[in-house]
C-alpha cells in the first residue's frame, strides 16, 4: 500500500471524532483481516494510533499535510461509477495485448534498462 | 603495360584464408563488434557458401538488429532480420521480429508472423512456447486471419482451434453477454493452453463483482513477463478502484482507458478521473492549478481544504489560494510557511513561523487552540533537540518550549515527564519537586508519576507519603517485582526511623506490614533480618534468633549474610547486645572470600542510607579487612575495581585499598585507576597531601582515561584534584599544574570546534541555533565530563559571539577571544 497520511488511509474527515475513528478503523479490520491482508492492516493500525486521540489528531492536522480532501474529491469523481460488471471497448483491450506483447518479446537490454 | 597499370590502381591485397576469417568473425561477435562480424561473415558465405557460415551471418545480423532495437531504430533491425529469412519467411530472431514490427504500429503483421511458428516444430522448446503466446496475443488484439486446421489432431490444429474458442470468449464479454455465457466459452479453452491467461482474466472479470478477492487470486498464476500482463495489471488496478486514482504513475494511459471504462466512467470531460489523476501525477503546482480551474464544478469546502493543503509545497501559490478563497489567518500562513521551511530543511525559519503561529493561537480562548500550542510548542521542542546531535535536548530553548507546551497543556503527561527528566539531568531540584506534586495531583494514578513521586518523597524524607505512594503503584502493577521490593525496602526505612525514635513496638509494626507484601516463594532477605534485629531488640529469644538466621542464610550466609545483618543493625542504631553478629562475623571469616562475595559487599555499600552513614559503617569494613584482603589477587574488571575502590575510600579502609592498589598497580589492564586509589590511600582522600609526582601521575592517568572514552574515570580523578584546598606554600605550584592541564584539556576538547568549523555553523544556522550545537559538543568532549553545564553554555556563547564579531570585519579578521 502506498504511504498516505492517516486521514486519508482510514477514509475520515479531519474533523473526524474519536468515535468515528473507531468504528471505521474496526470495520475495515472485519474487512481486511490481519491475516488475509497483513500489510493492509499494519497500515490501517498505524493509522488509527495516530489518530485516536485529540492531541494525536491534532499533531497529525497541524504538523503536516494531508489529502483527506483530494480524496474526498477523488470519491466524488468516482461516485457515478457503476459497480466492477461494465464492458470494455475491444480497442482498449487490444492496445493493452498489444503494449503486453511489446514488453514480453523486448530484448533482455531493453527490459533492464531502467 | 595493361598488368602494371591494374597494378598500380589496386595494389597487392593480402589474402586471408577463411580459417582466419572465421576467428576474426567470432572474435568480433565477442566484442560485440556485429558490424564487423557482419562483414566477415558475409565474405566466408561468398567464398566457401558453408551452411555454417550462413548460421554465423544470421546470428550476427540478429545481434546487430538486437543492438539497434535497444536504441529505437525499429524499421533499421527489421530489415536486418529480413535478411536471415528463410525460404518460408520464418526469421532467426522472431520474438525480435515481431517486437520491431509491434513498435512500428504493424500489430497485423506481427500477428500474422507469429503464426507461422505455431505447431511447426522450427524453434526451441522454450523459444516455441514464448512466442506461442505472444502469438495468442496478437491473435485476439488483431483480426488477423486465422486458417481452417486442415488437421485437428496436430499441435497446429489444437492451437487453432484454442485460439478459436478464445476468440469467441472474448468477444462474449466485449459484447456484454450474460456471464454464464462467458464462462461456458471459457471452459472450452484449455488451462495448458497459450490462451490459458486470456481464460483467467476474462474468468476475473466475471468474478470481481461478487468475489474481488478470489478474482484476485486467480489472475496470481499469470507470470510477470506473459503477454497478457499488462492486461492484467489493468484488471487488478480496476479491481482497486477508487484507490488506482492515488497511486497515477502506476497506470499509463492505456489501463486508465480500461478501467474507465470498466467502472462506465467518461474517459475525457472537466471531472474526469483521469485527468485528475493526471494533475496529481505532474506535481502539487499542476495539482493546485487544475483544482483551481474546477473550483466551481466541485464541494467548495473540499477544493479550497485540498488546495489549502497543497501549499506547504507550493508557498508561492499562497497570493494565488487567497484571491480565490479569502485571506489566510495570520496562524494558517505561518503554519503553512513552517512546514514550507520543514520541507526545505530550513529549521531555523521553521523555528520562528511555528512560534508565530503558536503565538497568534495563545490569544484565543477555546480548549482546541490551547491543545494546539501546546502541540506547536512540543513539536518546536523536538526540532530544536533534533538539530544534529541528542545533546541539544538539553538547551534552554527545549526546556522553554517543553514549558511553554506544558502550559498550554498541563494535561499533557509525557510533556510533564519529559520536563521533569530534563530538571533531573541538570540537577535543578526544586524544579523537579514542584512537576512531580503537580503531576501527583493531576495523574494520581499514573504508574510513572506515582514512581517520581515514591522517589522524590523518599529524597525529602518524608518516608509515609513514599510508602503510600508505593502502595498505591502495587495496586497498579501487582506483578511488579521492583515496585514490591521498593515498597518492602520502604517500610524497613521507616523500622529504622521507629527503631532511632526508640518505638521498637511501631518498627515490628512496619515490618509486620512489610511482610504482608512478601510473595510465596520470594521471601525478602532484608525483611526477616529486620524482623529478628527487631524481636532481638524488643525481647530476644530463640525465635528471634531463628528469625535472623533466616535472613542471613538467604543472602547466602558467610560474611555477606552476617556482613548484611551488622549492617542492618549498624543502620538501626540498635541497642541490643552485638556479641551475637560480631562472633558469628568472625567464624565466617575463616571460610575464603570470592568475587561475587566482595562485590555484594560493595553494592550493599551503595545504598542511600549507607552512603549517608559512611563512618558509622567504617568500623564494620575494618573488621572484616582480613577476609577482605584475602580478594586482593583476585583479577577485577574496570568497573569491579572502581566499585571496590569506592567501597573502600568510603568507608576510610585506606589499609585494605593500598594493599589492594599495590597489587593493581602491577597489573597493566587498569593499572592507572588502581595508582589513583593507591595515591587515595596514601593520602587517606586528601587532595591537600599530594606530591608534586603523584598530581602529575593523575593528571595523565585522568587524560588518558578521558581520551579513551572512560569518563566517569577521568571525572572521578579531576574532581578529586580540584577537591583540595592548596596548601599554603604550594600554591603557586599547583595552581600552575592545573592550568596547564586545563589548557590541553580545552585543547583537546576544542579539537573539532576550529574557528572555521564555528563560523560554518552560525553560516549554516544562525548564531543561537549554533551556540546550541557548540554546546552539546563541547559536553560530548573531555570538558564536557567536568564542567558545569552553565560553564559549558556561556563558552560555547563566546566562541559564536567571537566568530560573529570577527565576521563582521572581514579584512581583518580577529582571532577569537577564546583562542586568544
Amino acid at each position: 500500500m502506498a504511504t498516505l497520511d492517516p486521514f486519508t488511509t482510514l477514509g475520515v474527515n479531519e474533523s473526524a471524532g474519536d468515535e468515528e475513528i473507531k468504528h471505521r478503523y474496526l470495520s475495515l479490520v472485519r474487512a481486511f483481516p490481519p491475516d488475509r491482508d497483513p500489510e493492509r492492516f499494519q497500515a490501517y493500525r498505524a493509522a488509527f494510533e495516530a489518530l485516536c486521540d485529540e492531541r494525536k489528531r491534532l499533531e497529525a492536522k497541524l504538523l503536516s499535510n494531508n489529502d483527506a480532501a483530494l480524496a474526498r474529491l477523488k470519491s466524488r469523481l468516482l461516485s457515478a461509477a457503476r459497480p466492477f460488471s461494465a464492458r470494455a471497448s475491444r480497442a482498449s483491450v487490444s492496445a493493452l495485448l498489444v503494449e503486453g506483447v511489446a514488453q514480453a518479446c523486448a530484448p533482455e537490454e531493453i527490459v533492464a534498462q531502467p | 603495360m595493361r598488368a602494371t597499370l591494374q597494378q598500380d590502381l589496386f595494389p597487392e591485397t593480402v589474402v586471408v584464408p577463411p580459417s582466419t576469417q572465421a576467428v576474426l568473425a567470432a572474435e568480433a561477435m565477442r566484442r560485440r563488434n556485429f558490424k564487423e562480424a557482419i562483414k566477415l561473415y558475409k565474405q566466408l558465405v561468398k567464398d566457401e557458401g558453408l551452411r555454417q557460415w550462413s548460421e554465423g551471418l544470421a546470428q550476427a545480423y540478429a545481434a546487430r538488429a538486437s543492438e539497434l532495437a535497444a536504441r529505437g531504430l525499429f524499421e533499421q533491425a527489421q530489415i536486418l532480420l529480413d535478411n536471415t529469412a528463410g525460404p518460408d519467411g520464418t526469421v532467426c530472431n522472431p520474438l525480435l521480429y515481431v517486437y520491431c514490427l509491434v513498435k512500428r504500429g504493424q500489430q497485423q503483421k506481427a500477428a500474422e508472423h507469429a503464426l507461422k511458428y505455431v505447431g511447426t516444430g522450427k524453434l526451441a522448446t522454450d523459444q516455441a512456447a514464448r512466442l506461442g503466446e505472444v502469438a495468442a496475443a496478437l491473435a485476439l488484439a488483431t483480426p488477423c486471419r486465422l486458417e481452417t486446421p486442415q488437421d485437428p489432431q496436430s499441435e497446429r490444429g489444437k492451437w487453432l482451434e484454442q485460439a478459436a474458442a478464445a476468440r469467441q470468449a472474448i468477444a462474449a464479454w466485449l459484447e456484454g453477454k450474460p456471464h454464464a455465457d462467458v464462462d461456458h466459452l471459457l471452459s472450452r479453452i484449455s488451462l495448458r493452453s497459450d490462451f490459458k491467461d486470456l481464460r483467467l482474466i476474462l474468468k476475473a472479470l466475471i468474478t470481481a463483482p461478487l468475489d474481488p478477492d478470489r478474482a484476485r487470486r486467480l489472475m496470481d498464476a499469470i507470470a510477470p513477463r506473459s503477454p497478457f500482463a499488462t492486461l492484467r495489471g489493468a484488471v487488478e488496478a480496476a479491481l482497486a478502484a477508487p484507490g488506482w486514482l492515488g497511486c497515477p504513475t502506476g497506470a499509463n494511459a492505456a489501463q486508465r482507458s480500461f478501467i474507465s471504462q470498466i467502472h462506465g466512467l467518461a474517459e475525457s470531460g472537466s471531472q474526469s478521473p483521469s485527468q485528475l489523476a493526471n494533475a496529481e501525477s505532474s506535481g502539487p503546482g499542476s495539482l493546485f492549478a487544475y483544482l483551481i480551474r474546477r473550483a466551481e464544478t466541485m464541494p467548495a469546502d473540499d477544493v479550497r481544504s485540498a488546495c489549502f493543503n497543497l501549499l506547504p509545497r507550493i508557498p508561492d501559490r499562497i497570493a494565488r489560494f487567497e484571491k480565490s478563497f479569502g485571506v489566510l489567518s495570520p496562524f494558517d500562513r505561518h503554519r503553512v510557511l513552517a512546514l514550507a521551511a520543514e520541507i526545505h530543511k530550513d529549521t531555523e525559519r521553521a523555528e520562528h513561523h511555528w512560534v508565530a503561529a503558536a503565538e497568534s493561537l495563545e490569544a484565543a480562548a477555546g480548549s482546541q487552540a490551547k491543545l494546539s500550542v501546546g502541540v506547536i510548542y512540543r513539536h518546536l521542542a523536538k526540532l530544536a533537540g533534533a538539530d544534529d546531535n541528542p545533546d541539544c535536548e538539553e538547551s534552554p530553548s527545549v526546556l522553554d518550549y517543553l514549558e511553554r507546551s506544558h502550559k498550554a497543556d498541563p494535561e499533557h503527561l509525557a510533556t510533564l515527564l519529559k520536563l521533569i527528566g530534563h530538571y533531573r539531568s541538570t540537577n535543578r531540584l526544586e524544579d523537579v519537586l514542584r512537576l512531580v506534586e503537580e503531576a501527583l495531583e493531576r495523574f494520581p494514578n499514573d504508574a510513572a508519576v506515582l514512581r517520581q513521586g515514591v522517589e522524590w518523597a523518599t529524597r525529602a524524607k518524608d518516608l509515609d507519603r513514599a510508602i503510600g505512594l508505593a502502595h498505591r503503584l502495587l495496586l497498579l502493577d501487582p506483578i511488579n517485582a521492583s515496585v514490591r521490593q521498593r515498597t518492602i525496602d520502604l517500610r524497613i526505612l521507616a523500622a529504622r526511623e521507629q527503631m532511632h525514635s526508640g518505638h521498637a513496638d511501631l518498627a515490628a509494626k512496619e515490618i509486620a506490614e512489610a511482610a504482608k507484601l512478601e510473595l510465596p516463594g520470594a521471601p525478602s532477605f532484608r525483611l526477616r533480618i529486620a524482623e529478628g534485629l527487631i524481636a532481638i531488640e524488643r525481647a530476644g529469644g530463640e525465635e528471634a534468633e531463628a528469625r535472623l538466621r533466616e535472613g542471613v542464610a538467604l543472602v547466602g550466609g558467610g560474611v555477606v549474610g552476617w556482613f548484611h545483618a551488622s549492617l542492618e543493625h549498624l543502620l538501626m542504631r540498635g541497642a541490643a547486645d552485638r556479641a551475637l553478629l560480631r562472633r558469628e562475623l568472625v567464624e565466617a571469616q575463616k571460610g575464603a572470600p570470592s568475587k561475587q562475595a566482595i562485590l555484594s559487599i560493595a553494592l550493599a555499600l551503595e545504598a542511600d542510607a549507607v552512603r549517608e552513614n559512611s563512618a558509622a559503617v567504617a568500623p564494620l569494613i575494618h573488621q572484616i579487612r582480613g577476609w577482605l584482603l584475602k580478594g586482593r589477587s583476585f583479577d577485577w574488571s574496570a568497573d569491579e575495581v572502581r566499585r571496590l575502590g569506592q567501597m573502600l575510600w568510603q568507608t576510610e579502609a585506606y589499609k585494605v585499598l593500598e594493599d589492594y592498589a599495590r597489587l593493581g598497580v602491577t597489573r597493566t589492564a587498569d593499572a592507572g585507576v588502581w595508582r589513583f586509589y593507591q595515591v587515595i590511600a596514601r593520602t587517606r582522600g586528601d587532595a591537600n597531601k599530594l606530591r608534586e609526582r603523584e598530581e602529575e601521575d593523575l593528571a595523565e592517568i585522568a587524560e588518558d582515561a578521558a581520551s579513551g572514552g572512560r569518563l566517569a574515570d577521568a571525572k572521578l580523578i579531576w574532581s578529586f584534584l580540584n577537591a583540595g584546598n592548596p596548601a599554603p606554600g604550594t600554591a603557586s605550584h599547583r595552581e600552575f599544574d592545573v592550568d596547564d592541564m586545563v589548557t590541553e584539556l580545552l585543547g583537546a576538547s576544542l579539537r573539532d570546534l576550529s574557528p572555521a568549523e564555528v563560523y560554518r555553523l552560525v553560516g549554516q544556522h544562525g548564531a543561537p541555533k549554533a551556540a546550541r550545537i557548540v554546546a552539546s559538543k563541547l559536553k560530548k568532549s573531555p570538558l564536557g565530563a567536568i564542567a558545569p553545564a552553565e560553564a559549558i553554555r556561556e563558552l560555547a556563547q563566546e566562541m559564536v559571539e567571537s566568530v560573529v564579531e570577527s565576521s563582521a570585519t572581514p579584512r581583518s579578521r580577529k582571532t577569537p577571544a577564546w583562542l586568544r
